[in-house]
């Protein structure tokens, strides 16, 4: 190994330990990606950081991190959410999960409006994970769901995983739209199909609302409920999608139609005063930099990645690559799952990608079915610990009393969940060739 | 010291205020221009630029703010056994590398600026904002107050390590999520 | 002649992938394979895309700071930081690839590009062509010009404000969101590069009305920027090899983007439906003269535009009457 190599081994080395003792995710990001660089080639690169800084200031998409935390949190403090869950778990009667269901849910509708994991993962982690807990979930479970729905965003378009792969594959963004809509849909169904078996198998940890105090509830009094709990919020949920679909905003700007549309829910309801305004603004401030802090953090630690020659360390492992296209792909996505422990996705994609597509074309692989491979992988790589973005995402809104070991509990079965998926799309590409097809995208 | 935290908390706090009121800014604005586009066809491209402008504060004075409500995350396997000593110890690194990248960052930021406010660069697209090394300075700015931050923070992890006692008074350990809960609002 | 080797890193506005102004013949980076091979290796050139190591329009300041020593991109990017850099790409209404080149290479335009440059620490070469782009893709059709009043447009630039000057809400939107937008009609209206790109992106599934010619853009050059003290530092020979090596790349590319526009117009047509057809004369009349007072008053605003204006003009004129009496019958035979 050259002096560089271990280097960059001692800034990933050095980046956990720091991460563990309890520093700061961001500030254990910041200082090994300065020191090793700083070994490695001097200080000269460093005068990139502040344009990549403001490369993450100023990016159009990100624009959704505030504007979706910001009508959780007002949902949140117009208590709005916490009446919505409560009437759906009643409404799903004994079926343990039930609730559960609803997060998955609702991570589906705000992965159809957005591709902002951080956004989604922390709006429903702020709406859901009280109420589960007082409900007596699993943390880990309620922690794991949360997280898995809030990725579901990365692959049910739009989503910006699709976007730059389309212009990594030279597929056309709307034709990978359509191929990973039926992926995410079965990735859904997959989440869905776990709780209601866990629900089965541990009802304790994913307890229905108990049959005496849904007995409180009279059928009549419930539907009522529905209709006065559950629509205002399902309502936002259609203003943000219906004006994506029906043309009124551009997928990024949609989000403001949730947050303007969650004012006036507060207002309708009475429960929006100055008072409470400053605390949603607050709420919302802090939330969203907390994801900022993480993303520019992250800029050192990618910067002496690539200065450092971290492509070529990967390039290396081209050494190995097993023959035929069966062998090319397997060797793709066990690369891509091991660097989502300690790279973001974008990073990873910029460097693996590029290097492998001249393999692929040679065996002629659809690079559709390829591209949402990747993209399953990738998202897959938001939840595996002890790196993942929407595990740190959570960590940064959870009540009191979880701690990080929950949510990295949690994930796991989400994890391997996820490699059954893919290994469904892999044996099944017209999963994702299909559609593209029918629909003529 | 408590004063001096005290005093420095308050400045982080009143720049705090600035972000806020960004927020909603952005919040109204987009919808505002996506309201009028839809119903009357009107877009002035400054507007739209003003758009992710509003970005730039909340994320950078967001960092100090974040910082002082301890949103910021971290993994808490072993730091939640640690006794209040053991943390105060943690605490002071990390105030003190905080620091470190704070006034390096800083540093190049400062540099980055003058560059682009040599070239008084505005935006490329006619009809856009001028000025646009306001916005870069956003990014010492805010570093720069992270950097006022971690000198409060230094103070309060000594405090912490060398008695117990003063952290119910300042309430250093105050969870995020209580904060984020509207308790010190 | 030295044996000096020199190792230097090329940024690049554009994302990975991208045909022409990323990878392909006569791309920036087929123009870093070609300067390793003609000065066997004592010219290396790393190729970074966007975002591999400074976001998208970060390379000129990068440049200029001596941090990075080359970068590809459009020189319009930096109309907010030298507003006469628009004139070294394209201008509406303006030169054709042809006069384009015969401006820059041998009618003084080099030269002030150069002049404008110096004061930065930069210098500048074309290093690609993709030729004349599209008007771009609208929703319904166009006939006058009070179509165009409240049509939304994803169009950027100078060309935006010529467009809002005759009613078009101009919106900006990054690559990857005009198609979900052109294809919801949050926007009726978008224009991108050129057929190749275009169906690329596929914005044909999302607008069948294709409209030419590119009067916005009737050319469209790569800027290979390289600082100042770096090329004063390349042997004479070295700079003999990128300069060359640049100029090979303006006409490979050009000829790569005529060969496979043509292919994909056909096809776009014949396979999937879309309608190509000139923007009716009554609104190019309007936009050209829109496009002239927002240039003039370009000028008059700032003393180099001023100049880089004076000289552009000037040839444009001489070109033009020469172009109308030469290749202008030749189309119409
Ligand atoms: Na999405
Ligand atoms: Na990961």
């Amino acid at each position: 190994m050259t002096g560089n190599e271990w280097i960059i081994l001692g800034m990933i080395a050095g980046f956990l330990s720091m991460m563990i003792i309890g520093i700061p995710v961001a500030i254990s990001l910041a200082v090994s990606g300065f020191v090793a660089g700083y070994l490695g080639f001097g200080p000269l690169l460093f005068n990139l950081m502040p344009a990549r800084l403001y490369g993450v200031v100023t990016n159009y998409t990100l624009l959704a991190i505030p504007l979706f935390v910001f009508m959780g949190v007002m949902l949140e403090k117009s208590r709005v959410a916490e009446d919505m869950l409560e009437t759906i778990g009643k409404a799903m009667g004994g079926v343990n999960g039930g609730m559960g269901l609803a997060i998955i849910l609702v991570g589906v509708l705000m992965g159809a409006s957005t591709g902002i994991v951080g956004a989604t993962v922390v709006t429903v982690g702020l709406l859901t994970l009280p109420v589960l807990m007082r409900r007596g979930y699993h943390p880990s479970i309620a922690c794991g769901t949360i997280c898995a729905s809030g990725t579901l965003g990365q692959i049910i378009p739009p989503s910006l995983v699709l976007i730059l792969l389309s212009d990594i594959v030279g597929e056309s963004v709307g034709t990978l739209f359509a191929a990973a809509f039926i992926p995410g849909l079965v990735l859904a169904v997959i989440y869905i199909l776990y709780l209601l078996i866990l629900g089965l198998v541990k009802p304790d940890w994913v307890p229905a609302i108990p049959k005496e105090e849904r007995a409180l509830t009279s059928k009549s009094q419930l539907f009522k409920d529905l209709l006065r709990n559950v629509c205002p919020p399902l309502l936002l949920v259609v203003a943000v999608l219906g004006s994506i679909v029906g043309g009124v905003a551009a997928p990024t700007e949609a989000a403001s139609m949730g947050a303007l549309g969650a004012i006036l829910l507060a207002a309708f309801m009475k429960r929006l005063n100055r008072v409470m305004l400053k605390e949603v603004l607050h709420g919302t401030l802090t939330i969203s930099a907390m994801v900022f802090f993480i993303l520019l953090c992250a800029q050192p630690f990618s910067l002496a990645f690539r200065g450092l020659g971290g492509e070529q360390v990967i390039h290396g492992f081209f050494d190995i690559l097993p023959g035929g296209e069966f062998g090319a792909i397997i060797f793709l996505m066990a690369l891509l799952f091991i660097l989502g422990f300690f790279l973001e996705w974008i990073e990873i994609s910029y460097i693996a990608l590029p290097m492998f597509l001249p393999v692929f074309s040679n065996y002629g692989t659809d690079m559709v079915w390829l591209a949402i491979l990747v993209a399953m992988n990738l998202q897959m790589s938001f939840l595996t610990p002890p790196f993942g973005w929407a595990l740190f995402f959570l960590k940064g809104v959870v009540p009191p009393g979880i701690s990080i070991k929950h949510i990295y509990l949690g994930a796991i079965p989400f994890v391997i969940l996820q490699l059954c998926a893919l290994l469904v799309l892999f044996n099944f590409p017209s999963l994702a060739t299909w559609l593209p097809k029918a629909i003529g995208w | 010291m408590n004063a001096l935290i005290q005093l420095i908390e308050r400045v982080v706090e009143w720049f705090g205020g600035l972000a806020r009121f960004c927020v909603l800014a952005l919040v109204l604005l987009v919808a505002t221009n996506v309201i009028l586009r839809y119903l009357f066809s009107i877009g002035p491209v400054s507007l739209q630029e003003l758009e992710w402008h509003l970005i730039s504060p909340i994320a950078l004075i967001g960092l100090s703010y974040s910082m002082k409500h301890r949103a910021d995350v971290r993994v808490d396997i072993f730091y939640d056994k640690f006794s209040s000593r053991k943390q105060g110890v943690v605490d002071l690194i990390t105030a003190i590398v905080t620091i470190a990248i704070g006034v390096y960052i800083c540093w190049l930021g400062i540099k980055y600026v003058g560059q682009s406010y040599n070239l008084q660069e505005g935006s490329p697209d006619p009809g856009g904002l001028p000025m646009r090394y306001l916005l870069k300075g956003f990014i010492p700015f805010g570093f720069g107050l992270l950097v006022l931050q971690g000198v409060a923070d230094i103070m309060r992890s000594i405090l912490k390590i060398t008695e117990a006692k003063v952290s119910v008074e300042l309430e250093p350990n105050v969870s995020v999520k209580e904060v984020d809960r509207g308790s010190a609002v | 002649k030295g044996d000096e080797r020199f190792n230097v890193r090329m940024t690049n506005a554009y994302p990975p992938g991208s045909p022409f102004y990323v990878q392909g013949p006569g791309s920036p980076m087929d123009f870093c394979e070609k300067v390793t091979a003609m000065s066997d290796g004592r010219l290396n050139i790393n190729h970074f895309a966007a975002g591999e190591l400074i976001p998208a329009l970060e390379g000129f300041n990068a440049v200029s700071s001596g941090t990075i020593e080359m970068n590809a991109a459009n020189a319009y990017f930096w109309a907010g930081k030298i507003p006469a850099a628009q004139f070294f790409t394209t201008v509406p209404f303006g030169l054709n690839t042809q006069g384009m080149n015969a401006w820059l290479y041998h009618g003084g335009g080099m030269e002030l590009w150069h002049e404008l440059y110096e004061p930065h620490g930069l210098i500048a070469f074309p290093m690609g062509n993709t030729g004349v782009q599209m008007t771009g893709w609208f929703r319904k059709p166009v006939e006058t010009v009070a179509d165009l009043k409240g049509l939304k447009m994803r169009i950027p630039g100078l060309a935006g404000k010529v467009y809002s000057e005759l009613g078009v809400t101009v919106r900006l939107l990054p690559g990857g969101e005009i198609f979900p937008a052109l294809e919801r009609g949050v926007i009726d209206a978008a224009e991108f590069v050129g057929p190749y790109q275009d169906r690329r992106l596929g914005l044909h599934k999302a607008a069948k009305y294709y409209y030419t010619t590119g009067w916005h853009e009737p050319t469209n050059v790569t800027e290979l920027l390289i600082n100042k003290d770096v090329w004063d530092s390349f042997p004479k020979d070295l700079q003999m090899i990128v300069k060359m090596a640049a100029q090979a790349s303006v006409t490979e590319s050009l000829s790569w983007s005529e060969s496979v526009n043509a292919e994909a117009l056909k096809d776009l047509v014949e396979n999937e439906g879309v309608i190509a057809q000139p923007l009716p004369q009554e609104i190019v009349s309007n936009l050209k003269e829109a496009t002239f007072d927002t240039l003039s008053s370009m000028a008059a605003a700032d003393p180099q535009t001023k100049k880089v204006y004076d000289s552009f003009m000037k040839f444009r004129e001489k070109h033009s009457s020469w172009a109308a009496l030469s290749e202008k019958p030749f189309l119409n035979l």
